[in-house]
């Protein structure tokens, strides 16, 4: 059965917990520790597995990717989109690779299903855009500087 | 009926069937490369071999006529054991390229050494490596990727007529070529692809185009000739990427010719005529529907018409057309045309003794049926045609008077047309086909006609009531 107790009258001016909760503020606020942190200036550490803005791996300046279509197979949110060719010194390479960051979920699964370490997740997280533009294959190859 | 056991499973047989095909009825799928159902039998991959009671020796099951009470074990350890040494055996040499290799998702090796090899290689020499030649325009060759099941060998002896691929060399430096490095002659040189259980010999111009397991697969006829192969049209998008062949016995067989086979292309051509068209000062440009079909209406209006149907659409729109014509265009004549040179169904003759037909379109014996007659020339006193065409007919030449097109145009074919109502293909619209041996077969539906082509029966509608 349930018994309610009823609050007294001294226990409805709600006074004394009102200034219990201010005191834990209080201390929270002046002796505490920050939680925020200035941001462009200071930067958080991510770890090493964080999946950021993608790049396409490269050799020499050569795409390690070879358009095997793996990765827009898996890729849950449809946000990639690669045209095969072949060109003398590849026999199958990637004329047009493109990602759309807009849909992309990060969830990384393009990285996993590649069988020649070619697309990869970096650890750059800022990626907003004045345009609504696709990031292209020599974007993709660049932005790292062929690493 | 005799009976034999497979994996202790009772299998009714007809004498004259080989093992692989009584197990499948079984619905016990037994791994194989080398064996066709289409071509002789040589035994040569030693995939299928399986285990049979009484016998010392495992048993290839494609050369294998199983008889009365003969007890097989598909999944021994025995068979099991073999098929794991055959795979690794054929691995020792198969380069890991199945990211750029076309074949990779119908590649029986792949399937094959995903459900029977091993995920590991004990060797660590260098791989044969081979200069590949030209085949020609339509086989793309790499022979690094051959297993030697000599399917294409067989196939080009036994079915294509020309004895064109050879093996040359022994053991592991055999080599699977075109005598003298010639390239292929024969016109069913698309089917040495199909037959192919590795990526070896692949499509040009499939090349790097799709990979195979984005494809929506639409099973049709082929429209290419009287013949009317069984086709598989494989699309993504609304766009065709190729047409393979679809097993029927009775009809193609396995096979289809390289000009059914790539006769798709005309669907997506750039000049295809997709918008309705009126003819303004000497130019054909665009327009839109209700003023095509006016345009189009006052140019056959108070004239006598002459109505030619291709014989490449369907018995549906064959019907349609003769009821239509009939009531529309008083006294009009309506004829039937499609290859140059052949007005009847009589003149249809085999162009080899393959597949291959004279007359080059999919209907003729149908459209003959409902009572067109072939077109020689125009009958004295016409003032206008009217051409309906599904894309594959050779139109008559016709001058001097104004032409009216329905149907599906390139730009070339329009040059004195007054009006272009754009219709489907035979890849976007349904239908019944007769070929030359009576025999009706249905089309099908594989991709949406682009925005403004409309199918028959509504242009007709529009035509009437507009």
């Amino acid at each position: 059965m349930l018994v309610k107790s009823k609050p007294g009258l001294f226990q409805r001016f709600y006074v004394v917990e009102i200034l219990k909760g201010l005191a834990i503020t209080m201390r929270k606020f002046f002796f505490g520790k920050t939680v925020t942190i200035q941001y462009p200036e200071e930067r958080r550490e991510y770890s090493d597995r964080f999946r950021g803005m993608h790049y396409i791996k490269s050799v020499n300046g050569v795409e390690n990717c070879t358009a095997c279509m793996l990765c827009p197979t898996v890729c849950p949110a449809e946000c990639i989109h690669i045209e095969a060719g072949e060109r003398p010194d590849k026999e199958k390479y990637p004329v047009k690779f493109e990602i759309d960051s807009l849909r992309c979920c990060f969830c990384g699964m393009c990285e996993e299903a590649c069988p020649k370490d070619a697309i990869k997740l970096s650890n750059i997280y800022e990626m907003s855009q004045t345009s609504r533009e696709v990031y292209d294959k020599k974007f993709l190859m660049e932005q790292r500087g062929h690493k | 009926m005799p009976k034999c056991i497979i994996d202790g499973k009772e299998v009714e047989f007809t004498p004259g069937q080989n093992l692989i095909e009584v197990a499948r009825t079984a619905g016990v799928e037994i791994p194989y490369f080398c064996y066709h159902p289409g071509m002789s039998v040589v035994a040569q991959c030693r995939m299928c071999a399986v285990e049979v009671e009484k016998m010392p020796k495992l048993q290839t099951a494609c050369s294998m006529a199983p008889t009365d009470g003969m007890v097989v074990k598909t999944k021994s350890e025995k068979t099991l054991k073999n098929q794991k040494a055959v795979m690794e055996f054929l691995l020792v040499n198969h380069p890991l390229d199945c990211p750029v290799c076309d074949q990779s998702g119908e590649c029986d090796l792949q399937d094959h050494s995903f459900k029977h090899g091993d995920a590991y290689m004990r060797t660590t020499e260098d791989r044969r490596t081979y200069i590949d030649l030209d085949m020609g325009p339509v086989i793309q060759k790499n022979m690094n990727r051959c297993i030697h099941c000599t399917r294409c060998i067989r196939f080009g002896d036994e079915i294509a007529g020309i004895h064109e691929m050879v093996a040359v060399k022994r053991g592991n430096n055999t080599e699977i070529t075109t005598i003298d490095g010639k390239q292929l002659q024969t016109q069913y040189a698309g089917n040495y692809a199909d037959i192919c259980p590795t990526g070896s010999l692949t499509i040009k111009d499939f090349r790097f185009k799709k990979r195979v397991w984005f494809l929506k697969k639409t099973p049709t006829v082929c429209e290419g000739c009287s013949r009317g192969c069984n086709i598989e049209l494989h699309q993504d998008a609304d766009v065709i990427y190729r047409t393979v062949p679809r097993t029927n016995m009775e009809v193609n067989k396995y096979w289809i010719c390289d000009e059914g086979r790539f006769n798709y292309q005309y669907v997506h051509d750039a000049d295809r005529v997709i918008t309705p068209a009126v003819r303004t000062g000497g130019t054909l440009e665009m327009s839109i529907w209700k003023e095509a079909v006016t345009a189009a209406r006052e140019t056959l209006k108070g004239k006598k018409v002459a109505v030619l149907v291709g014989s490449d659409l369907t018995q549906e729109e064959g019907k349609l057309l003769l009821d239509f014509s009939s009531k529309q265009w008083a006294g009009s004549q309506a004829f039937h045309f499609g290859t140059p040179g052949i007005t009847s169904a009589a003149q249809d003759t085999p162009e080899d003794k393959i597949l291959r037909r004279t007359s080059k379109t999919s209907n003729l014996q149908g459209l003959e049926k409902l009572g067109y007659k072939g077109f020689t020339s125009l009958p004295h006193g016409v003032e206008a045609v009217v051409v309906f065409r599904g894309g594959r007919a050779v139109v008559p030449e016709v001058k001097g008077i104004p032409v009216v097109g329905v149907g599906v145009f390139n730009r070339k074919d329009t040059e004195n047309y007054a009006a272009v109502l754009p219709g489907q293909s035979f890849a976007e619209k349904d239908g019944t086909v007769v070929n030359f041996e009576g025999r009706e077969q249905k089309i099908k539906r594989a991709i949406r006609a682009p925005r403004e082509c409309k199918g028959l029966s509504e242009v007709l509608m529009m035509w009437s009531n507009l």
